[in-house]
């Protein structure tokens, strides 16, 4: 016999599973986070030095509705209390969506609930819509992450925004994982930079970044720079500069994206300026751009509260449309 | 009881809606297109999603996206539902629906799963006259047949997991996530770690 329960606000519950976090989350109608569950894989995929996808396929059908309930139960809900689901349709590792999908549209047909299918880069940009502070358009956003470096010219909060510049080779979290890996660090490589970079000169070494039209990014160049300059040195003086190097590394990437957002803001006559994504966690960058709205550290890295909130400003698909909804690796 | 069956590991995802032994309804589309079938047997039963006591699920192995559109959709009705899952072998499948038969089933990259493990379709072991079915039979019929197989024509039902045979087979019904995937083969990115 079920307990009686008090009515509750009705619920969204939210699913990401485009890359190497398993995340479920619930929230409420107005952007109040109930729970916001997150299963890295960081550690399995550790070894491999990246994500590797059906590693993290494998990983994510074991772990999708454990943590769907554990959201749940943080959240003191049951499923009678959600309205809407949503779920990360793309862009990402198609294997890895579909696990998401298929729980997602199952829950939602079970329940005769409507369902949202949401774009992950919009959700990143939805994080900024949560409570308590919501931030409101328009702005420009810097979504930079281990899969995507955007500048993003955000009117209005109901769709994916307009891009205005991105990386033409690496993502400025991939130069973060391939610099750690060059100066021995571990996977994933943000956190392991910044950490070394406290105790290093990050005017010890010149690390160029190239600087390409318009207020596009490459980060190809500075990758390139660093492992000429560990070549370079010896084994032992190697170690000694290790902090040196990673400081002026992220320094250097850090620089760029600093340049190129405030660039794009004047492009455009932004006045408010947001960072979102894993590389938004970096303490230097978060620094060097104080004036902006910085994504909380919770919810910089893939989360599914962040789905959810985007959800809020997407027309959900009722019952039945969604049921032979797919997955899609990139927009292009 | 009332039994939803599906199975996607392979090209053809198939469901069915089985009660007491009773086959009220059989279907076959893709895997992303699997709830719709799963909507319409329910509509045509004039069943309600409620009324469906447990569910059975093709394991594998087969496609490695494939099997886990399935298992993933098993977790979540059975977490919504409230319901309990039990797992068949699409290879069973494909032998309950042809008694005596090999299944044999695409693995891809030239290769074929075989119960038990996966090979190249020239090492199968086949005598003369053996009946072989299944996506792998029909991908290397010519060289299966060149070794005596007895393949049935492409479009011979017996080719595909039938999901009314995973409602046949279904035994141990538990909880969802102990209902795990048969891959028959590690990630690529393993075999250089491990
Ligand atoms: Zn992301």
């Amino acid at each position: 016999m079920a307990r009686p329960r008090a009515r509750q606000t009705l619920l969204i519950l939210g699913l990401e599973t485009s890359c190497d976090e398993t995340a479920a989350a619930v929230i409420t109608r107005s952007g109040e986070i109930r729970a916001n569950i997150v299963s890295s894989q960081a550690e399995l995929h550790a070894k491999y030095g990246g994500v590797v996808p059906e590693v993290a396929s494998r990983r994510h059908l074991e772990l999708v509705t454990p943590v769907i309930g554990e959201a749940l139960a943080g959240a003191d809900a049951q499923l009678d209390d959600v309205e809407l689901v949503a779920v990360t349709t793309g862009p990402g590792l198609i294997g890895a969506l579909l696990v998401g999908v298929a729980a997602a549209k199952a829950i939602a047909w079970a329940r005769r609930l409507p369902l949202a299918p949401v774009d992950h880069l919009h959700g990143h940009v939805a994080s900024l819509y949560l409570e308590p502070d919501p931030l409101e358009p328009p702005f420009l956003c810097l979504l930079a992450s281990g899969g995507h470096t955007l500048l993003l010219d955000v009117r209005e909060r109901g769709s994916r925004p307009r891009t205005l510049g991105t990386t033409i080779d690496d993502a400025a979290g991939e130069a973060f994982d391939k610099g750690a890996r060059l100066l021995g660090l571990g996977y994933p490589g943000g956190a392991a930079i910044d950490r070394l970079a406290r105790e290093g000169d990050p005017q010890a070494f010149d690390f160029p970044v190239a600087r390409v039209p318009g207020v596009d990014f490459s980060f190809s160049g500075v990758k390139t720079a660093l492992l000429y300059a560990v070549r370079t040195l010896a084994a032992d003086e190697l170690e000694r500069r290790r902090a040196d190097l990673a400081a002026s590394y992220q320094r250097a990437i850090v620089r760029a994206l600093v340049v190129r957002t405030r660039e794009a803001a004047e492009q455009i006559g932004a006045e408010k300026i947001a960072v979102v994504g894993g590389v938004a966690a970096n303490s230097e960058l978060r620094a060097a751009l104080g004036d902006a709205t910085l994504a909380p550290l919770a919810l910089c890295t893939d989360n599914a509260a962040m789905i959810a909130s985007a959800a809020r400003f997407v027309e959900p698909v009722p019952y039945p449309g969604y049921l032979g909804l797919d997955a899609y690796a990139s927009t292009a | 009881m009332l039994i939803l069956a599906f199975d996607t590991a392979t090209d053809v995802a198939t469901s069915a809606l089985v009660d007491g032994g009773e086959v009220l309804g059989e279907r076959a589309s893709r895997a992303a297109t699997l709830l719709e079938d799963v909507d319409a047997l329910l509509r045509q039963a004039g069943t309600q999603t409620r009324d469906v006591d447990a569910l059975a699920v093709g394991i594998g192995p087969g496609s490695f996206t494939g099997v886990r559109i399935g298992l993933s959709t098993a977790r979540g009705l059975a977490l919504a539902l409230g319901i309990p899952v039990a797992g068949v072998s699409t290879l069973d499948a494909l032998e309950a629906g042809a008694p005596d038969a090999l299944p044999v089933i695409d693995a891809r990259r030239h290769e074929v799963f075989v119960p038990g493990r996966v090979l190249a379709p020239a090492d199968v072991d086949v005598d003369r006259g053996r009946l072989c079915v299944g996506s792998g039979a029909v991908r290397y019929r010519d060289l299966l047949a060149a070794k005596g197989a007895d393949i049935p024509p492409d479009t011979d039902e017996r080719h595909i997991p039938r999901a009314r045979f995973h409602a046949a087979l279904a035994r141990d019904f538990g909880p969802a996530e102990q209902v795990e995937p048969l891959y028959l083969r590690v990630p690529d990115a393993d075999k250089t770690h491990s």
